[in-house]
């Protein structure tokens, strides 16, 4: 099977990468690149759980091909923290205690980020409608638009 | 995890795609945001030996005021086309679909073209092939007979393209291009009314553009579903009214939008219009609602957009 030469940037880092035409993102992650943070849910782009940032957008890992990707730029949870220092909404997850299994937070904080990102003070409707279009079987939904929240009426992600 | 071994091709025009498909023909299918067609990979449902992936085709991301017309490129994104003025202006019914559709994080994968161009769906077909063998191949699959309702030998899969049905309410056309020709037709004539193989398409076709009159509108659109922040709509409703004629069109409840044309726009005829359509639908236990409750939600929702619309125009 013919192999394709796909060139990423990760959390930064330039990486050249060989891989299958049916590879999908979330497999170059976890089993190249060993960035086990993205989960694989339900691998059909339903669940959220394999969520990225892909150019900046929350995309869902598991549903898009490597091979689509030439050229782009990826980060995943590992990448967020600048060294030792926690983004606001890592913060914001540990204080609210918005982690039960914690199987759903690397999606739920990255898609979070990706709203914060577009619309800095987010309604509550617009956190809710967000966060919820990413499951957590543990439904522990309410501390986590508490997190969500408590970034946006800060001012830590406005800088 | 994907089992199917194929070859993944990137062209740079659509006439250089097209070209691919003529060398791998029947085995290749063309991929836009991926949304729809890679969890169709991943579930065997489409088992291609080529992939040839659209999005390197600058020209099809275009949203163009052609004066008449609006012309949209098929692989704009669904989250850029709702916050695009012109749609907001001239087409509130296309708007209220877009956001309807999905979430914003598959919103900002999935294009317009792929969302007019997805498969119809099937609470016995959107399976993993081991489930799906176990129950034996239904009609949609090449089998002998539907699985949703034993022993039919027709197939009640439902097309659930919000967008769809919005684009008939205001008289939306398309534009194909293939190996022989380019081809204009309305949205509507796209559709087979065969849920087993729902377009009327010619092999290696690529749905390039869609055109929508460029007429000031008022309308809406509704839609039932279980999960709020994500689900494909387990039924549906648009409505624009344009130059005094109103449209309805009702979606998710067979293989294609089934419309109905309003020249007085008043609520007895907007009954008129869904008692039309329910004529022409069978509901039936293929989906996580029962039929019976999804049907009696169709004039409960069609009421609701009708007030709602007649309220925002007061």
């Amino acid at each position: 099977m013919e192999r394709y030469k796909v060139k990423l940037q990760v959390n930064g880092e330039t990486e050249e990468l060989d891989v299958k035409p049916s590879e999908t993102l979330l497999e170059t992650l976890r089993d190249q690149l060993e960035l086990t943070g993205a989960k694989e849910g339900c691998g059909l782009g339903a669940c959220g759980s394999c969520t990225v940032l892909l150019d900046g957008i929350p995309t869902r890992s598991c549903i898009v091909l490597t091979a689509e990707l030439d050229g782009s730029e990826v980060s995943t949870i590992e990448g967020l923290a600048d060294g030792s220092q926690l983004d606001p909404l890592q913060e914001s997850f540990m204080e609210k205690g918005a982690v039960q299994c914690g199987f759903c937070s690397p999606g739920m904080i990255l898609t979070a980020k990706g709203l914060l990102d577009r619309n800095p003070e987010p309604s509550k409707k617009e956190i809710i409608r967000s966060v919820s279009s990413n499951l957590c079987r543990c439904t522990g939904y309410k501390k986590i638009i508490e997190a969500v929240e408590t970034v946006t009426s800060t001012e830590t992600t406005k800088a | 995890m994907i089992t199917s071994k194929f070859e993944f091709k990137s062209p740079k025009d659509v006439k250089e795609a097209v070209h691919l498909y003529g060398e791998f023909q029947g085995e290749a299918v063309y991929l836009s945001g991926g949304t729809d067609l890679v969890p169709r990979i991943k579930l065997g449902l489409v088992k291609p030996k080529t992939v040839i992936d659209l999005k390197r085709v600058a020209s099809l991301t275009r949203v163009e005021d052609q004066g008449d017309w609006i012309k949209i490129g098929s692989l704009a994104r669904i989250f850029d086309l709702k916050r695009n003025d012109l749609i907001r202006d001239y087409f509130p019914v296309f708007e209220a679909s877009l956001e309807a559709t999905s979430c914003e994080s598959l919103q900002m994968r999935g294009t317009i073209g792929g969302n007019l161009l997805q498969n119809s769906r099937c609470l016995f077909y959107n399976q993993s092939e081991l489930w799906r063998g176990t129950k034996g191949f239904c009609l949609k699959m090449g089998g002998e007979a539907c699985n949703a309702v034993p022993g039919a030998k027709r197939c009640f899969a439902n097309y659930c393209s919000d967008n769809a049905p919005a684009l008939c309410t205001l008289s939306a056309e398309i534009e194909l291009s293939g190996p022989d020709e380019d081809r204009r037709l309305n949205l509507e004539g796209i559709y087979t009314n065969e849920a087993a193989k729902p377009f009327n398409l010619r092999p290696g076709e690529i749905l390039t553009a869609i055109f929508i009159p460029k007429k000031q509108s008022t309308g809406g659109y509704e839609k039932l579903r279980v999960r709020d922040a994500i689900d494909y709509p387990l039924m549906s409703v648009a409505f624009s009214l344009v130059d005094g004629t109103g449209k309805l069109a009702v979606g998710a409840v067979g293989p294609k939008p089934y419309v109905v044309e309003i020249k007085t726009p008043l609520r007895g005829a907007i009954g008129e219009a869904v008692e039309a359509v329910l004529k022409q639908v069978r509901l039936v236990g293929n989906t996580v609602l029962e039929p019976e409750y999804r049907k009696r939600m169709i004039p409960v929702l069609a009421e609701r957009l009708f007030n709602k619309i007649m309220e925002g125009a007061k």
